[in-house]
């Protein structure tokens, strides 16, 4: 009898190690997620991909054995878990960072899987969703010049997915060092509430580096870094939500930038008018009220996704459907701050802004702003430069973009919304509640003629006089007549007449760059 | 008691006081209300808790970032 094995020898060979890396046999580590509450690597695929959908690569690779801390280390497909799959119908490169190896640490071999996924996410236009959980570059890998010094093309790669494929991260755990570093290049970054955390470096390091002692959800958990630092989109209550959230996401956008963004069916009537539009707004400037509620009239019924909802909240940012198109709504939200464009609202529409031109998402930018943040804190954060990257990426800009200005569109905040001509936005509207001009009209009368009204013999009568008169003239049918705008419109047919322009325009404006190298963003 | 700082969000004037003290807030009710860019802002509770302190008068003068009332969450 011959010792020679037969092909179907070698196949049961290759299923019972393939076999090995599945949940089923891996019965300690799935324990340890149980116990922590936790889904498995192979889990989150199954819940985020259609299914059946996911073929695995490199799921039979080792860990780096000329590594002597490596030799005798187990890493079921180096801790990375990737392939192909598809996402409601959508083929997607995706990865999932498997924490029971190594506490999710990043092996030389799992580097070389993501670089490659990275490639054929570029390579075939197809997005790029990466869930990752663990504590950054393993230590048996990186305490090795022979690997280390050579350094990782990841971030390279990552650079080469911007505005060509979606790329999604999902901070499904601990996330500090590696995880935050790949979600720095990514266009959506989602977290969960009290569970997952982000940063440059955990409680122990930081310990280590400064002394300073931390529990990680303080340092580095949703509401620090979604809520108050805006390096993540969005935080979510759990696994389940975070997943829904990442397909969410990805419904909106087209699989490359070279395809249109999916339309879907509506029934959602195009001329639905709100009655609602005419009492929300209140003509009172100094009455606030909550744009997001304008935002939800407007759009297709249930489409608004709302971008950074924690963060900046003086300024919106959804996408959301107009006639089943997607679109891009930027806002500014009275209700916050009153509106104010400081320098995280500028920065958080700066990258919305980029992110929808890239993916040829139609902007709409309601304005109601009282201009540009002012005084010593406002001074202290940059915002003399740093506001530079809104006007920068407006005038980047080519997606289709229409102005209204509900009510204030006052200073260099009314040019930076996009009011006007100043970007040569496809179209300009008011509603007839607009008001026009370069600052409040109560600060412009108290700064230029306070002189004059104070030496009138009434001189608060002589301030109401002077402010009625300017008032005049900063009307939304002043502002028409002069066609700095194209129409005023009824506020009830915002939603008809957005989704007709959307309609009818070229789905880019010209691109009147000159023939430069690259342009250069102030920040 | 675990208690937290309701911070204001803008530089401004405190124009109208709306919760009292021992009041039980919802996230986003009203705490009370800073005149600034000539509006009325309101400045709302960042998570539900009960009014233990109010930390500033109407007609105050405030800084963006200055705390202006206490809650016990």
């Amino acid at each position: 009898m011959s010792d020679e094995k037969t092909t179907r020898d070698l196949l049961s060979q290759l299923e019972a190690v393939r076999a090995g890396l599945m949940d089923e046999q891996r019965t300690e580590a799935v324990k340890k997620r149980r116990a922590q509450g936790a889904m498995t690597a192979r889990e989150r695929l199954d819940c985020l991909l259609d299914d059946g959908s996911f073929r695995e690569a490199g799921g039979l690779v080792q860990p780096d054995r000329s590594n002597v801390l490596s030799r005798k280390i187990e890493a079921p497909a180096d801790g990375a878990v990737m392939g192909v799959g598809r996402i409601e119908g959508r083929v997607v490169q995706v990865l999932a960072q498997d924490y029971t190896v190594l506490g999710g640490s990043i092996g030389a071999v799992a580097d070389r899987k993501m670089v490659r996924l990275i490639d054929c996410a570029v390579d075939s236009g197809q997005p790029l969703v990466m869930m990752l959980e663990g504590g950054g570059h393993r230590i048996q890998d990186g305490m090795n010049a022979a690997h280390f010094a050579a350094a990782s093309p990841v971030f390279n790669k990552l650079a080469l997915t911007s505005g060509w494929v979606p790329n999604v991260v999902a901070i499904m755990g601990q996330g500090f060092a590696g995880p935050t570093a790949y979600a720095a290049m990514a266009d959506f970054v989602v977290m969960i509430k009290e569970t997952s955390t982000m940063g440059m470096a955990g409680p122990a390091l930081v310990k280590a580096g400064t002394g300073e002692e931390i529990d990680a959800q303080t340092l580095g958990g949703s509401r620090r870094q979604a809520d108050q630092n805006g390096i993540a989109d969005l935080a979510v209550d759990d696994e389940q939500q975070c997943l829904v959230a990442v397909s969410r996401f990805l419904s909106y956008l087209p699989s490359n930038s070279a395809e249109g963004a999916p339309v879907q069916p509506f029934s959602d009537p195009v001329d639905r008018e709100d009655e609602e539009l005419l009492d929300l707004v209140s003509a009172n400037g100094r009455e606030v009220y909550d744009m997001r509620r304008v935002i939800d009239i407007i759009a297709d019924r249930d489409s608004v996704f709302e971008l950074k909802p924690g963060y900046a909240r003086n300024m919106l940012t959804c996408f959301a459907r107009l006639g089943g198109r997607p679109v891009g709504f930027m806002a500014n939200q009275p209700k916050r701050k009153g509106g104010v464009l400081d320098v995280a609202a500028c920065e958080k529409a700066a990258h919305f802004v980029a992110l929808c031109d890239a993916f040829g998402l139609p902007l709409v930018s309601l304005i109601d702003i009282p201009g540009l943040a002012i005084g010593p804190a406002a001074e202290d954060t940059g915002i003399g430069r740093r506001s530079g990257r809104l006007f920068y990426e407006m005038a980047t800009a080519t997606v289709p973009l229409v102005s209204i200005v509900l009510r204030k569109g006052y200073g260099g905040g009314y040019y930076a919304m996009g009011g006007g001509r100043a970007f040569n936005a496809t179209a300009a509207f008011a509603w007839p509640s607009a008001e026009i001009c370069a600052m409040s009209i109560q600060g412009a009368v108290d700064i230029a003629y306070r002189k004059e009204y104070e030496s009138a013999q009434d001189p608060q009568q002589s301030r109401q006089a002077m402010i009625d008169a300017i008032r005049e003239q900063t009307s939304a049918l002043h502002a028409a007549e002069d066609f700095g705008i194209d129409d005023v419109i009824d506020p009830r047919r915002t939603r008809q007449i957005l989704i007709e322009t959307f309609n009818t325009c070229a789905p880019r404006r010209p691109d009147r760059s000159p023939p430069r190298r690259r342009s250069i963003s102030p920040i | 008691m675990v208690t937290l700082d309701v911070v204001s969000e803008v530089t401004g004037t405190v124009w109208k006081i709306e919760a009292q003290v021992g009041q039980e807030l919802s996230p986003d009710d009203t705490v009370l209300v800073i005149e600034s860019m000539k509006m009325e802002i309101p400045i709302v509770a960042p998570q539900a808790g009960i009014v233990r302190e109010i930390l500033v008068q109407e007609a105050d003068m405030i800084h963006e970032g200055a705390p202006v009332a206490r809650l016990e969450v």
